[in-house]
């Protein structure tokens, strides 16, 4: 074995799937290194969860394979692979104490009383839950319950972790609160971590590297930054963070007539009341608050950006002047340049 | 000030409108309940009495026409009846014969449907479905029919016989027997507790077993662990009813039992019909009855677990 598939925790090569005589998975490659973080990030239907029970074991693909740490496990059922999920729903048996559903993997496993005991003391302190232990899933809230789904997936002490959205059926304070302690054990305990949401903030903030899925494939693989600063396509630059949509060129920081599709981000288009080299001028047509800043609609002739300002704020029918410092160029869908 | 009077107020109305909707909710209930109580439960007194030898009122008349009746000695009744329902040597054949049947259709109607509800939730498709399917047929056929039926296909000169008999077989004569009951009951009480069974297996989110599935359980251990107790109550709902169902049947042991010992519905109807004893055949229904009261228990007993579990109580 080399350095390289010893570094390399899953490794998905040439994955397709059809369910229902529809291709769901095509031809799906994903590298996942040891210790990383990876979300699978797309809409409703993209097929990351069909690539997530792929990778659990609760579908075999039709085509390709799955290794897991140098093994390869296509076949194996999920019983037999090395991994943990964590479903949407927490999936708790609900007849069983916080500290049953705890042990059932190591029981499943015949251990040791005592060794099941430790174990499970030790997974419910890493999720501080040990005074809820006698409890059932029913007298939890839903943030401990995902915390005791956590533990259960946890002291298997598997080769990877899979996430099935796992913060979408949390509010949304205590679903920031959730992911934190998520990243904080993951990184902790340097599992190999896979994560499907179609959350783009959660998997910004949580990831080390993203999958954006479309129709079956992945859009671009990259870490976070790379993903929100250079989008390969246009679908991801429209998936992640917000995008002014213009039809034509780009030029000397100015849409101009043309064939290509220009993609501003909001943050990327400065806004003052004077004139400053490469800006043109531009009235506010609408202005919604956003908390700590706003959302500012700026139009010039048929083209309206919009602009995040967080100080000095303009009003509606203001007059001034608005310069574009970075601009995505994008022809047939593809990142041309970056401007 | 002002706003404690505004919030007393409020409360006022409150309290008002809640007991304005548990006066429409008692109106509501009270007409179903008022014909329970008139057609079952003073009907269920009146034959108490008749039991312990209070012959007047409304059971005078019964009482005249009936033989060995036996009237009250004591101002609580009498055990006359009592005392020659447990000397009469039928009764503890027809009793065991009872419990054996009841205990054991119903063992074998849940095991059925156990095994088809789980082949159902765990292998899903057509045959499955169709299994499912054609186990609800005896519901939409008549006891009386169905006895029939299975008299026909098991009787000395009946299909069965007469297939084997062509290849040298000498198939056994199933009816008369206490076994033709168990098939009839058997075949009769599937259908609604693989109804019960099968709701209650189908209930249970996949996600629950393919989490156990994940953990590394195999087939039998999730079967044990997950699925049986999380549909442990439909199931012990289905078996209840199957056996208090099978333990008061009358036209399948008539039709298919054999004549001594048979089972307490048929002897119920024998004292009170052919030997004109009706205040021993009284005492044989408050037996099946008080039987049927403890199995009722446990029908109790499992609603209350599912609704703590599910946090209603």
């Amino acid at each position: 074995m080399t350095d390289q598939t010893q570094e390399e925790g899953l490794i998905l090569n040439g994955l397709t799937k059809i369910l229902g005589g529809r291709v769901i998975i095509d031809n799906l490659h994903l590298t996942v290194k040891k210790g990383e973080m990876v979300s699978l990030l797309g809409p409703s239907g993209c097929g990351k969860t069909t690539t997530l029970r792929m990778i659990a074991g609760f579908l075999i693909p039709d085509k390709g394979d799955i290794r897991l740490n140098g093994k390869d496990v296509t076949l194996l059922g999920p019983e037999k692979r090395p991994s943990a999920m964590v479903f949407q729903n927490y999936a708790l048996w609900p007849h069983m104490s916080v500290f049953k559903n705890v042990a059932y993997p190591l029981k499943v496993r015949k251990l040791p009383k005592e060794e099941i005991e430790r174990r499970v003391h030790e997974a419910l302190g890493v999720v501080n839950l040990m005074h809820h232990k006698d409890s059932r899933p029913g007298q939890i809230s839903g943030g401990e319950q995902q915390r005791v789904a956590l533990a259960r997936a946890l002291v298997q002490e598997p080769d990877i972790l899979l996430l099935d959205e796992p913060l979408s059926n949390l509010d949304a304070k205590l679903r920031v609160k959730v992911r934190e302690d998520i990243r904080e054990l993951q990184r902790r305990l340097g599992i190999t971590t896979v994560i499907v949401t179609h959350d783009q903030d959660e998997a910004l903030s949580i990831s080390d590297r993203i999958a954006v899925m479309n129709a079956g494939k992945i859009e671009q693989f990259s870490t976070t930054q790379e993903l929100y600063d250079r989008p390969e396509t246009e679908y991801v630059a429209n998936f992640i963070g917000s995008l002014n949509r213009v039809e034509g060129g780009y030029a000397d920081g100015k849409v101009v007539p043309g064939d290509e599709i220009v993609g501003i981000r909001p943050e990327d288009v400065i806004y003052g009341a004077t004139a400053t080299p490469g800006a043109f001028p531009a009235t506010v047509s609408l202005v919604v608050p956003r908390g700590h800043f706003s959302e500012v609609y700026l139009k010039r002739d048929d083209v309206e950006l919009r602009a995040f300002i967080s100080v000095d704020v303009p009003r509606v029918g203001d007059m001034g002047f608005a310069r574009v410092v970075k601009a995505l160029v994008y022809k047939d869908g593809k990142l041309v340049r970056v401007a | 000030m002002a706003s404690v009077k505004s919030e007393a107020k409020a409360e006022n109305l409150e309290v008002k409108s809640t007991s304005r909707s548990s006066v429409l909710g008692f109106f509501m209930a009270a007409p179903p309940m008022l014909l329970v109580v008139c057609f079952v439960g003073i009907p269920i007194l009146i034959a108490f009495t008749f039991s312990f030898g209070f012959t007047s009122g409304p059971n005078r008349v019964v009482s005249i026409i009936g033989q060995e009746i036996h009237k009250k000695d004591h101002w609580w009744g009498t055990f006359g009846a009592y005392k020659d329902v447990f000397k009469d040597s039928r009764f503890p054949g027809d009793l065991r014969t009872t419990i054996i049947v009841s205990f054991l259709s119903t063992f074998l109607t849940l095991l059925m449907a156990l095994g088809i509800g789980l082949y159902q939730r765990i292998m899903g498709g057509r045959i499955a479905a169709i299994m499912t399917t054609l186990c609800l047929v005896p519901l939409f056929v008549p006891v009386v029919i169905s006895s029939w039926a299975i008299h026909t296909f098991y009787a000395g000169d009946g299909f069965m016989r007469s297939l084997l008999s062509h290849f040298g077989i000498n198939f056994p004569t199933v009816t008369s027997t206490v076994s033709a009951i168990v098939i009839g009951s058997v075949w009769t009480s599937l259908p609604f507790a693989i109804l019960m069974v099968t709701s209650g297996l189908q209930s249970i989110p996949d996600a629950l077993i393919e989490t156990a599935q994940d953990a590394g359980a195999g087939f039998f251990r999730i079967v044990r662990t997950v699925l049986i107790p999380l549909a442990i109550t439909p199931i012990v709902i289905a078996g209840t009813f199957t056996a208090i169902g099978i333990m008061g049947s009358f036209t399948i042991p008539l039709f298919l039992g054999p004549n001594q010992p048979t089972m307490l519905g048929v002897e119920i109807s024998n004292f009170f019909g052919a030997y004109n004893r009706p205040q021993q055949s009284i005492v044989m229904a408050f037996i099946v009855f008080t039987a049927a009261s403890g199995i009722a228990l446990i029908y109790i007993w499992a609603n209350v677990k599912s609704a703590k579990q599910s946090g209603r109580i």
